[in-house]
C-alpha cells in the first residue's frame, strides 16, 4: 500500500492495479509459453532467486542460513529478495507472465490450489519421496496444504495454530478457575459472560469481523470441534449446513448477541492491543500474537471442545511453502537441493528458537530441550507446539475456495452483527456455495 | 506545431540537390521533435497506453492470470456485471460516497482556507498543520479513525455519551460505516483543498474588495459577489480532481473495513480488487475497471460542460 499520500495518491492506486493487471498480460503476450526457459534472469547458473518476506529477526536467521548454505556448498549461489508476503503472489503472476519467475518463493498455504495451475511451478511429488527428505517427520497439516490433487507443489516454510490466549490476571479477578485441557465451549461461553464487565468496558473475548479469511478460519475450528465438515469429500457440495454447523454459529451468536461478551474487530487490528491492555479475557489466536502481549500475564490452553462429539479439542493449521518455479532444469536442481537442506532438522530448529516459529518438523519439536528453550525465550509457545498434534485436517484444496471463503465471511458476520439467525445463515451460504462449486 | 511547414534558414541552403539523404532527415524539425519526446512517449506507451489496452483485452477474456488459458468470452464479464448484485450495491456505495466526500471536502476547504487568509500570529503554522493531513500516510490516518470510531474505546461515542446521545457502532454497522469512511477522507484530503483555495484566495485582487466595500457591500455580501466567483476556477478544478480520486476510493477501504461490514463499504475499486487479487477473477475485473473508466470520463465531462458555465476566469 501507499504509504505516503499525495494528491495523486489514489490515482495511482488504481493506475498500479490496472498497470499491472495489464502489465501482467501484456507481458504475456510477448510469449511465455516456452516452459521455463524464459528466465531472463541475470542470475548466472548456480545462482537461485529466493523471494522471501522476512524481517527483523526473521531476515537475520534466513541470512545466516543462507550463509551457512552457500559456505557448505561451493559453487551455489542463493541471492535473495524481499517481498511482502502479502503480495508475493500478485508479484510473482507478474514475473512468471514476464518469463522470469524467481527460482523459489515464499507463497501463502491459502493459494496453494491457485498456484498448482500455474504451469511453471515444479511438481516436488517425487522430490519428497526421498528417503533423505523424510516428508512425513512434516506435520500432516503441512503436507495436506502442499499437496493439490495429489500433486505436492511445495515445501513446508511455516507452520501455525489456533490456541486460546488466556489474561490469568481477569480470570482471578472473576474469581474463575483458569481453563483446563479438557475444557469445552459452553465453559468458554460461561467465562466469556463472566469476563465481562460492560463498566470498565471489558470482554470475554473477541473476534476478527473483516469477513475474510481470518474470520473464517476461526470458525472453521469450531465447525471441525463440533464434528462437521466445510465440504462434502469429494468436494463438490456444501455440507457445513449440518448440526455442527448449527452449533458452531448459535456459539458465536451466545457471545457476540446474547451476552454480548464479544468485542468484535472489523478491521483485524485492535484486539492484539486491547488483550495486551487488559480489556480482553481470552483470544482465540495463534503464535505470531504472543509478543504482542508483553503487557499482561497470559496462559495459552488448546481449543475447547464440544460435549458428545467426535471433534475433541482440534484446531486448524494455516502453514505456507516455499513454491520453486521452473528455470530450467539447472536451476531447478539447485533449487530443489537448497529448498530440502532448508527444511532439514537443524535448519529448522535454528530458525524456531532464533525467531520463536514454531517448528516444522516434528523431530524438531521432540528434541531433547527444544520446548523447553522456546517457551523460555516466549512463555505459552509451548502449547502451540504441542497443539500441532491437534491440527488433524487441512481447509479443502479447491480452487474455489476464495469464493466459499467470502461467502462463509459474510454467513458468519451477519449472524455476529445479529443481522442472520444461524439456520437461516446456514442455509443461505449453503446454497451460495453449492452454486459456486458448480460453476466451475 | 509549425514543424511541417516553418522552413529553417539552414534547410533552405541545403537545397534540394543534397538534401535527400539522411542529413536531410536529421536535420528536419520532425525528426527534432520526434527525437526529444520518444524516451517520454516511449515510457507512457509502456506504462500507460499498453496496460490499458491489455486490460481492455482481458476484459473480453476469462483469465485468472495463472493458468494458460485464456479463452475469449466476449461480452460476457460485462453482462455478468448487470446480474452481480454486489457490483450494484458497489455503484450505490460510490455514487453516496463521491456525494458526500466531494462538497464536503471543498466545504470544509474553503472554511478552513477563509479562516487561513489572514495575517496572524503564528499563520504559518495554521497553514502547515491544516496541510499536515496530507502528509500524513493514510495508514496512520486509517488508524486513528479506527481508534477514534471504535464501539466501545473510541473517542467518538465518549463524546455522544457525554452529549447524552445513544452508543453508535460505527465501522461495525452496516447502515454506518460508510459513513466513517466519508468523515476519514474529507479529513485526510482537506490540506489538499485548504492549499488549492489558499492559493486562489491570494490571486484575488484586493482592488476588487475594496471597491466592493466602497460600493457598500458588507463581508458576506463581498464574499459572495466578489471571491467566491474568483474562486470558480479553482472549486472546479477541485469538484473534478476530488471526483476522479472518489470514484477510485480504495486505500481507506481496503485499510479499514476490507469492505465490510456484509459489503456496506465495498466500492467499485475495493470490488475490483476483491475479484482481482482475492478471487483470481481478472477478466471480470478489468470489465469492472472499465466500467469505472467510462464512468471516470462520463463525470468529468460532465463537469467541465456544467461547470464552464459558473466559471469565470480573469484573462
Amino acid at each position: 500500500m501507499a504509504m505516503t499520500r499525495g494528491p495523486l495518491r489514489r490515482t495511482r492506486v488504481l493506475a498500479g492495479l490496472l498497470t499491472l493487471l495489464a502489465a501482467a498480460s501484456a507481458l504475456a503476450a510477448c510469449g511465455t509459453d516456452a516452459q521455463g526457459g524464459g528466465g531472463s534472469g541475470s542470475s548466472a547458473s548456480g545462482t537461485i532467486q529466493v523471494w522471501e518476506g522476512y524481517t527483523e529477526v526473521e531476515a537475520k536467521a534466513f541470512a545466516h542460513l543462507v550463509a551457512e548454505y552457500e559456505a557448505q556448498h561451493p559453487g551455489q549461489k542463493v541471492s535473495t529478495l524481499y517481498v511482502n508476503s502479502d503480495d508475493a503472489l500478485q508479484k510473482v503472476l507478474t514475473a512468471v507472465r514476464g518469463g522470469s519467475p524467481p527460482d523459489v518463493a515464499y507463497l501463502y498455504g491459502s493459494w496453494a490450489p491457485n498456484i498448482a495451475q500455474i504451469s511453471q511451478v515444479v511438481d516436488l511429488t517425487q522430490v519428497v519421496k526421498q528417503p533423505g527428505v523424510n516428508w512425513s517427520d512434516f506435520w500432516a497439516g503441512e503436507r495436506a496444504v502442499a499437496t493439490v490433487n495429489g500433486k505436492v507443489i511445495g515445501m513446508p516454510a511455516l507452520v501455525d495454530n489456533l490456541a486460546v490466549v488466556y489474561n490469568k490476571t481477569l480470570f482471578a479477578k472473576a474469581g474463575l478457575p483458569v481453563p483446563g485441557p479438557d475444557w469445552t465451549w459452553p465453559e468458554f461461553i460461561a467465562d466469556a459472560k463472566k469476563l465481562t464487565n460492560a463498566s470498565v468496558k471489558q470482554y470475554g473475548t473477541a473476534y476478527v469481523t473483516p469477513a475474510n479469511e481470518d474470520t473464517v478460519w476461526h470458525w472453521e475450528a469450531l465447525l471441525w470441534e463440533a464434528g462437521g465438515q466445510l465440504l462434502s469429500p469429494d468436494g463438490k457440495k456444501a455440507a457445513f449446513d449440518s448440526a455442527a454447523g448449527l452449533t458452531s454459529l448459535q456459539s458465536l451468536q451466545t457471545m457476540a448477541v446474547t451476552d454480548k461478551s464479544m468485542y468484535l474487530d472489523p478491521s483485524d487490528s485492535t484486539y492484539a492491543n486491547l488483550f495486551n491492555s487488559g480489556k480482553i479475557g481470552m483470544l482465540v489466536t495463534g503464535p505470531w500474537d504472543l509478543s504482542n502481549f508483553p503487557n499482561v500475564k497470559y496462559g495459552v490452553q488448546v481449543m475447547p471442545s464440544y460435549p458428545g462429539t467426535s471433534g475433541g479439542h482440534q484446531t486448524i493449521s494455516g502453514p505456507d511453502n516455499w513454491v520453486i518455479f521452473n528455470n530450467g532444469s539447472a536451476r531447478v536442481s539447485a533449487a530443489e537441493q537448497f529448498l530440502e537442506w532448508l527444511t532439514e532438522q537443524p535448519q529448522d530448529k535454528y530458525f524456531a528458537l532464533q525467531t520463536g516459529a514454531l517448528p516444522t518438523r516434528q523431530s524438531t519439536a521432540t528434541a531433547a530441550g527444544f520446548t523447553q528453550a522456546m517457551n523460555a525465550a516466549q512463555p505459552g509457545v509451548a502449547t502451540f507446539i504441542t497443539n500441532l498434534g491437534n491440527v488433524q485436517q487441512a481447509r479443502p484444496q479447491i480452487t474455489q475456495y476464495p469464493k466459499v471463503s467470502e461467502i462463509l465471511g459474510t454467513m458468519i458476520v451477519s449472524v455476529l452483527l445479529g443481522k442472520s439467525q444461524p439456520q437461516a445463515a446456514l442455509t443461505a451460504a449453503a446454497q451460495q456455495v453449492n452454486q459456486a462449486l458448480a460453476g466451475s | 506545431m509549425t514543424a511541417g511547414t516553418y522552413a529553417r534558414p539552414g534547410e533552405r541552403r541545403a537545397g534540394p540537390g543534397r538534401g535527400s539523404g539522411l542529413r536531410k532527415v536529421a536535420d528536419s524539425e520532425q525528426f527534432n521533435g520526434w527525437a526529444f519526446v520518444t524516451p517520454g512517449a516511449a515510457l507512457i506507451i509502456l506504462f500507460w497506453a499498453a496496460p490499458i489496452v491489455w486490460s481492455a483485452v482481458m476484459s473480453f477474456q476469462r483469465n485468472n492470470l495463472l493458468s494458460p488459458s485464456t479463452p475469449f468470452v466476449g461480452l460476457s464479464n460485462y453482462r455478468q456485471m448487470i446480474h452481480d448484485p454486489i457490483v450494484s450495491q458497489a455503484i450505490q456505495h460510490t455514487l453516496v460516497y463521491t456525494a458526500l466526500f466531494v462538497p464536503g471536502t471543498m466545504l470544509v476547504g474553503l472554511f478552513l482556507a477563509v479562516a487561513m487568509n489572514r495575517n496572524i500570529r503564528f499563520i504559518s503554522v495554521y497553514r502547515t498543520v491544516a496541510y499536515a493531513t496530507m502528509a500524513i500516510s493514510t495508514i496512520g490516518e486509517a488508524i486513528v479513525f479506527i481508534w477514534l470510531f471504535d464501539p466501545s474505546y473510541g473517542i467518538a461515542n465518549y463524546a455522544l455519551s457525554w452529549a447524552g446521545l445513544p452508543q453508535q457502532q460505527f465501522l461495525n454497522s452496516p447502515s454506518q460505516a460508510l459513513y466513517v469512511i466519508v468523515a476519514m477522507t474529507i479529513w485526510g484530503w482537506t490540506g489538499f483543498a485548504v492549499v488549492v483555495y489558499l492559493s486562489a484566495l491570494q490571486g484575488i485582487p484586493q482592488n476588487l474588495l475594496e471597491a466592493a466595500a466602497i460600493d457598500g457591500a458588507g463581508p458576506w455580501r463581498r464574499f459572495r459577489a466578489v471571491t467566491l466567483p474568483l474562486l470558480s476556477p479553482a472549486s472546479l478544478f477541485l469538484a473534478v480532481w476530488l471526483t476522479i480520486n472518489a470514484l477510485q476510493l480504495f486505500d481507506e477501504v481496503y485499510l479499514s473495513t476490507q469492505g465490510g461490514p456484509l459489503n456496506a463499504t465495498t466500492v467499485l475499486v475495493y470490488y475490483l480488487y476483491d475479484q482481482a487479487f482475492q478471487q483470481f477473477n481478472f477478466g471480470y475485473a478489468s470489465a469492472i475497471a472499465y466500467f469505472l473508466f467510462l464512468v471516470i470520463i462520463v463525470v468529468t465531462v460532465i463537469q467541465f460542460r456544467v461547470g464552464r458555465r459558473f466559471t469565470f476566469y480573469r484573462s
